[in-house]
Order: structure tokens, then sequence, then C-alpha cells
């Protein structure tokens, strides 16, 4: 229990932090910064809830990210709803989505799932500007209304529901959810001659993982009030595939700190210009060699051991 | 008493491979039944027509009443038909509790308490009482049979079918295991199917054999019958005395 | 139509060439080398820089790029790849950080302006009434004379049986005195080169601009998921329908809507039979 009580703390230390944060240094641009590590960390966590418990890795998170991006820009601007509609709407249809494209995917050994995955983001990114007259081509959908006036304010609203989304996802997890999916992860066949309807279970986590996938792009939509094409992109999936690399897969939690430091990392690195993108890249294949294991959770879990020794 | 399961003229065949032949067979709630059959016989793909993981091409099985084609593997073992395989296939990456724990999620609707007390019984039953939270990837492969068993069990079938579980055991740990069946056979009146290769063991576990040879049945009844039957000697002997002198001296 | 014949055929001789490679490397090593189309990309700034940058004469150009490439493929497999094989996972994010690099390379170096890769043939031709451009004919015979080549190699020399041996089972390769090591390194130089040969061949007519390798593996994924994975006839076969199904789409609807139809051809192969025409393990 003592264990449990080290989580507890940590995580209302890490809330308490990333609130007092802006207070403390003030400045728009510190709270830009926050509010997007923040919807980073959504999608990061919404990732790993699917792909790092079933070791089914997907390399087209993108695409529901930008599904419910594009539905908060079109509801909010050809449809003139309020913004507040738009997760509910961003989240249903990322959702569907993940149905339609879940059933014939999923059935995929590892490889092949990402693949398939890969190439139906790159495909609804060709399909935004062929469908340009519609989808405003590379231009994207523009005057999106703000969801939140106050920067702070949005802010608040954005770490609420990554608080909210990890607590649940956490304890999806450490349920017998989690328990099935990581099963599933073990030996699908004996799954199945448990009683398991294994299918069920993977669709379900892949429409759960882009409900919050597309929640994050409807409130990235509603703070940068525009969206484009580039959301499909395959470097948004693979940055947050790395971002859950760094913070630990399967944990749930270590993907939020990832997806904090690499926006951190981005910033920093936004002195150098054109070679950001570059230095990205090689810190990817730096980190894949080594750090494998991740950095965040496994060292939450050396300081818990730390704690959790007798004095 | 109506059989717990029959299975009137199986078949399957892939491509020009006749893997079962015109399969048929009743088993009698409680009993213990062995399959014999030298290698490719087609035991395991009679498991795997039975649990649903291969369509059959003719036949019909009913379990319990109730006609199985068609259904999926998981919706069947659901129904009360549990199944080990002839290769361990623990779940890596959890431990030995869990991998009992998800055994039963199948059929128990949703895990809680009572799942919990049911896995843990079931390990100390099979002896793993004291390796619970260990990493199933560091068992012996003795022990990771007995998990096998206790995760067959945890979706507390009616019929358990064991595919070789013998396979890679010393004769201390083949004593051992058989054992466990008798006793988890007895107290809970479960109905068993055993493939086996190891037949010493094999036949004192077993009430009533039947031998399968190239897919098709060649011998059905008590295992004093079966050693005697001349079909069964020539599908094994036949086969060249290396291999029922290999199977005498494993036994 | 003996237009969309002529060009369907030069399009699936591209395919053909980026899928067969694709393949291989599967095939033989169970790597899905996302960075595959990087080597295409590659082939064809190779052969602009030898030739406007070091004015290199276009046959030179051609063949130092193909070698280079080859030489990377065998880098980026030896160096990056080798150690990351426990996880396919891993391979697959190292490749595609690969890619991520090279054209983040190519666009530091190179721009984003689409570059003029030299034909070798700049004279048009007129089949039956139809204008084609003699380097689409050179493509289109220099695919399939490469590919056969790679067939009779693959079928008839020793080093072509020691790679089926491998690609069945390594380790018993290994066994055998086949250094399955070294065999990996081989398939990924031909298969790299293959994909710079088609870009080389491919790049004075099509697109040459840093993010050119997304495209072909988006399709060469789909042509080894109808064809069959590890199936060398089936990437053959399925490159071919791609490239008259896309060349069909082009003519009738338009030109923007060619890549959907990869993609729904992974789909639908996806949702009926999952294992391709010829089936995974079909080795060769």
């Amino acid at each position: 229990m003592f264990g449990k009580r080290i989580d507890t703390a940590g995580a209302l230390g890490f809330i308490a932090f990333m609130a007092v944060l802006p207070l403390i240094f003030g400045g728009n641009y510190l709270i830009g910064v926050l509010t997007v590590s923040v919807i980073y960390g959504i999608w990061a966590v919404s990732w790993d809830f699917m792909s790092g418990l079933t070791g089914r890795e997907n390399f087209g998170h993108s695409l529901f990210i930008g599904v419910g991006a594009y539905t908060a820009g079109f509801l909010n601007t050809t449809f003139g709803f309020g913004g507040w509609w738009s997760l509910p709407a961003a989240m249903v249809m990322a959702m569907l989505f993940a149905v339609v494209i879940g059933l014939p995917t999923l059935r995929l050994k590892g490889p092949y799932f990402a693949l398939a995955m890969l190439s139906s983001a790159v495909i609804m990114q060709r399909l935004m500007l062929i469908f340009w007259e519609q989808t405003g081509g590379e231009e994207g959908i523009n005057g999106i209304e703000p969801l939140i006036r106050s920067q702070l304010g949005f802010y608040y609203f954005a770490l609420a529901v990554l608080v909210l989304v990890t607590a649940l996802l956490l304890a999806l997890a450490r349920s017998h959810w989690g328990l099935i999916l990581r099963a599933i992860r073990g030996d699908e066949a004996t799954c199945q001659a448990a009683g398991i309807n294994v299918t069920f279970y993977k669709i379900a986590s892949l429409v759960i993982s882009a409900a919050f996938a597309g929640a994050g792009g409807a409130l990235y939509a509603h703070y940068q009030l525009q969206v484009s094409p580039q959301l499909f992109a395959v470097v948004t999936s693979i940055t947050i595939i790395t971002m859950v690399y760094v913070g630990g897969m399967a944990s749930i939690y270590g993907p939020v700190g990832g997806a904090i430091l690499l926006v951190l990392l981005t910033e920093l690195l936004r002195n150098f210009g054109e070679w950001r993108l570059m230095i990205y890249s090689c810190t990817l294949i730096l980190i894949l060699f080594f750090l494998p294991n991740g950095l965040i959770a496994p060292t939450w879990r050396r300081v818990k051991a730390k704690l959790g020794r007798p004095e | 008493m109506s059989a717990l399961i029959e299975v009137s003229g199986l078949s399957k065949h892939f491509g020009g491979l006749q893997a079962v032949k015109d399969v048929s067979f009743a088993i009698e709630p409680g009993e213990i039944v062995g399959i014999l059959g030298p290698n490719g016989a087609g035991k395991t793909t009679l498991y795997n027509l039975l649990t649903g993981f291969i369509p059959y091409d003719s036949g019909s099985v009913v379990f319990k009443g109730r006609d199985l084609r068609g259904l999926a593997p998981y919706r069947i073992a659901g129904l009360g038909i549990s199944r080990t395989f002839q290769l361990c296939r623990p779940f890596v990456g959890m431990t030995v509790f869990e991998n009992v724990v998800v055994g039963g999620l199948g059929t128990s609707g949703g895990g809680g308490s009572e799942l919990d007390a049911h896995a843990h019984a079931l390990l100390r039953q099979v002896g793993l009482g004291g390796k619970e939270q260990l990493a199933v990837e560091t068992l012996s492969y003795g022990d990771q049979r007995r998990l096998e068993i206790a995760r067959a069990l945890a979706a507390k079938p009616a019929l358990l079918l064991l595919d070789e579980p013998f396979a890679g055991l010393g004769s201390g740990e083949i004593a051992d295991l058989s054992a466990l069946i008798r006793s988890v056979h007895a107290e809970q009146g479960l109905t068993v199917m055993l493939i086996e290769h190891k037949l010493r063991e094999f036949m004192r576990l077993v009430d009533r054999v039947i031998a399968l040879d190239f897919g098709e049945m060649i011998a059905e009844g008590s295992p004093e019958e079966i050693v005697r039957h001349p079909a069964v000697i020539e599908a094994y002997i036949g086969r060249g005395d290396a291999e029922a002198e290999e199977q005498t001296h494993a036994a | 139509m003996l237009e969309i014949l002529i060009h369907g055929a030069v399009s699936s001789a591209i395919y053909a060439m980026l899928a067969v490679g694709f393949t291989l490397i599967f095939g033989v090593a169970r790597i899905l080398n996302l960075a595959h189309g990087t080597f295409y990309a590659l082939g064809a700034y190779g052969a602009y820089f030898f030739t406007a940058h070091l004015k290199l004469p276009l046959p030179v150009a051609a063949l130092l790029a193909i070698a280079m490439v080859a030489l990377f493929g065998v880098f980026v497999e030896k160096v990056l790849v080798r150690p990351m094989r426990r996880s396919q996972l891993a391979v697959l994010m190292i490749t595609l950080a690969v890619a991520l690099v090279v054209e983040q390379a190519l666009f530091l170096t190179f721009g984003s302006e689409y570059r003029n890769v030299p034909a070798f043939v700049e004279t048009k031709f007129t089949i039956g009434g139809v204008d084609v451009g003699g380097q689409r004919l050179l493509a289109l015979g220099a695919s399939v004379t490469l590919i056969a080549l790679l067939w009779i190699f693959i079928q008839r020399t020793r080093l072509g049986s020691a790679i089926l041996a491998v690609s069945q089972d390594p380790e018993a390769a290994n066994y055998m005195g086949i250094p399955s090591d070294r065999i990996f390194s081989i398939v990924m130089a031909l298969s790299a080169a293959l994909a710079a040969a088609a870009g080389v061949l491919a790049g004075p007519f099509l697109t040459v601009q840093p993010t050119m390798w997304l495209l072909p593996i988006v399709k060469a994924f789909a042509i080894v998921i109808v064809g069959g994975l590890g199936s060398i006839p089936g990437s053959i076969l399925a490159a071919l329908m791609l490239g008259y199904a896309e060349t069909i789409v082009g003519y009738l609807i338009s030109t923007s809507w060619t890549e959907i139809v990869s993609v729904l051809a992974t789909l639908l192969m996806l949702i009926f039979r999952p294992a391709g025409m010829f089936g995974k393990r079909a080795a060769f």
C-alpha cells in the first residue's frame, strides 16, 4: 500500500507543479509551450494504452488526431456550432474511424498493422489535399474560435483533461482490462482458448485510444485556431511514439513526462531553425539505442524503491 | 445419461492431405479418455477442430447438447471446454498469478475477488503456491506445465483437453503431474481428454483409449484391449522398432 | 487504350523494382525496412548531384549513385538495424528514423524545390500513334532486365541458393556454414541497389524532392500485402496490377486519385485474404 501512496503523492505533486508553473514564471510563451505539451501528453497516453499494452504498435495515431481536429474545425466554422460541441463530436468521429479501420487491420501481425495504420494516415492526408475545395487544402481550416478566451484558463482546462484521461486509462490498465490486453500481447490463441473475445478487446482498445486522441485533436484545433493536413503527417505519429518510448512503454503515466520533455526539447531546438527536425530524428535514433526501456517510468520506479526502503 | 461431448463423422483435409477422417466417438461426463496415435496421426488437429481453431469439412461436434459448428474458439471455451497446448504458451511479461487470473477472465464475467481467490486456490492445488509473483519466463518447464493446467482450470471447464502434458518432463515430474491430473479429476468430476506418447503413465491414467492413425480411428477400448489390438501394434511398431523402443524407454 | 497499356507498364515496372527489393529484404531477414523509400530518393538525388555538381557523365553518375546507395543500405542494416532485431517495433522505428534523417539531410542540402535528374534518353518515341518518352521506355526495359537478372541469380547461383536457405531458416543455414549475417548484408545491398536504380531511371519523369520516400513505401507495402510478403512473383504480379489500376484511374478519373488505389487495394486484400495472393511464407 505504501507504493500506492507514493504514486498518489507523486501524481498530486506533478499536477500541482504543472498548475503552479505558469503562475510563477508567467508569460504567454510558457503557457503556450505547456499547453502544447499537455495536449501531446493526451495523445501519448492514449497511444500507450492501446499499443503499449497490447504490443500492437500503431504508426498512424495521427489519423485519429487529424480526424478529431478536422471535426472540430468543420463543426465550428462550416456548421457554426459552439466550441463545446467539438470535444464529444471529435471523439465520436475518431471512434468511428477506429472501428472502420480497426476491423480489417487488427487481425494483422504487429509490423503489418503498424504499416497499415501508417498508410491510412498518409491517405487521409492525401484526401484532405484532394478535396481541397471542402477542406481548405494545404491551408486547412482557419478561424476556429478559441474554447476559452483566457490562455491560462484554456491551459488549465487542457491540463484537467490530461489528468482525467491519464487517471481513467491508468485505472483501466490496472483492471482486468489491462490484464487481458497484456495477455493478448503474450499469446492471442491462448486467450481465445480461455474464452476471451480477443477481437472485441483489440478493437475496443483501439477505439478508446482513438477517442482520446481525437479529443486531443479537438483541443489542438481550438488552441491553434486552425487545422491543416500536416496534422496527419508521419512526423506527428513518430513524435508521439518517441514520447512513449522516453516515458516508458505500457506505463501510461510515463508518456506524460515523455511528452513534456520532448516538447521542451523541440522548443530549445527552435534556435537551430532548419536543423531542428534533423537533430530531432537523430535524437530519436539515439533514444532507440540507449533508452529502450524509457527514462521516466524506470526512474520513477527507482525513486519509489529508494523511498520504500526503511531508513 | 447423455454424453458430454459427441463427435460424429468428423473430417478435415488440408489440400491433398486427409488429416482427420470420419472420426466418431462419445465421452461421458467424468471419464478420462486417452487419444493415442503416432506422430502425424491427427491428434492435435482433432483438438483444433473440437475447440474451433480450425473449421471442419464435415461431421458434427455436439457438446452439452449444443452443436458447435461455426462457433469462434472463445465461445466454445466459454461453453466449458478448456485446453492446453503441446508447447507451453504462458503469457509472457506477466506473473504466474496474473496468468491464471486471465485464464478465468473469459468465463467469469469480469474478474473480481472471487476470481482472485479461485486463482490462489488453483495455484496451491497445482503446487505453485509459493511462486505466484514470479515472472513466467523464470519458471522451469515442469512448473510451466503446471501453470498451463491451473490456467485451463481457471475457466471452470466441464471438459479439459490435454495435449501431451508430459512432453519434456522427467519421470519424477511426470508422476507428480499425473497425480495432479488424477486428483483434479476426482475432486471436480472433470471430464478429461488426454493426448500423450508416454505410454506407461498414459495407460495408468485413462479409463478408455481411442487410437488414431492417419487421421482415422483404428481402435477404441480399455487400455488393456488397446495394447493388444493388432491395428494399434502395427501402427506403432510397424513404423519401425526404433520409435516403439524409444517410447517404452521413455515411459 | 495503347497509351494506358504503355504507361501502365512503365508504372508497374518502377513499382515492381521497389516492391521486389522491399519483399526481398523482408523474406530473407524479416526486416520491414521503412527506409526503403529513401534508397529510391537517394538514387535519384545521387544521379542529380553527380551530374549537376560533379559534372560526371550520366552513366558513371548513375552507377556511382547506385553503388553508394547499396553501401548505405549495408551500413543501415549492419550498424542500425541488426542491434535492434530483437524487437520488430524497434526495427520499424529505427528504419523510420533513418528515413526522417535522410529526408532532412536532403532538405538541408538541396532545399525543397524539385530537382532535375537528367534522362538517359531525351528523345520521344511514337509507338502506334502514342507518344512515349524514351526514358520511360528505358525504365521499363531496364527494370524488366534487372528483375529477370535477380531472379536468375537467385535460382541459379550458389549465392542465390544461400540466400534462399537463409530466408527459410537463418539458424539452420548458419549450422550449414552459410554466414547468414553476411547474407543479410548482401541482400540489403541488392535491395537498396534495385531501389536506387528505380530512382535513377524514374527520376527524370517523376518528382524529385526530399519527401519522395514516403509514397513509394506506402505503395510498396500495398503491393507486398496484395502479392504476399516474401514472394517475388507475388510482388511482380501485384506491381502490375497496381501500376495498371493507377494508370486507369488516372486516365478515367484524375491523377490525384491514384494514391487512393493502393490503399484501397491494401484494405480490400486485408479484409478478404490477408495472406495475399501467394501467401506469406511462399519464400521465392
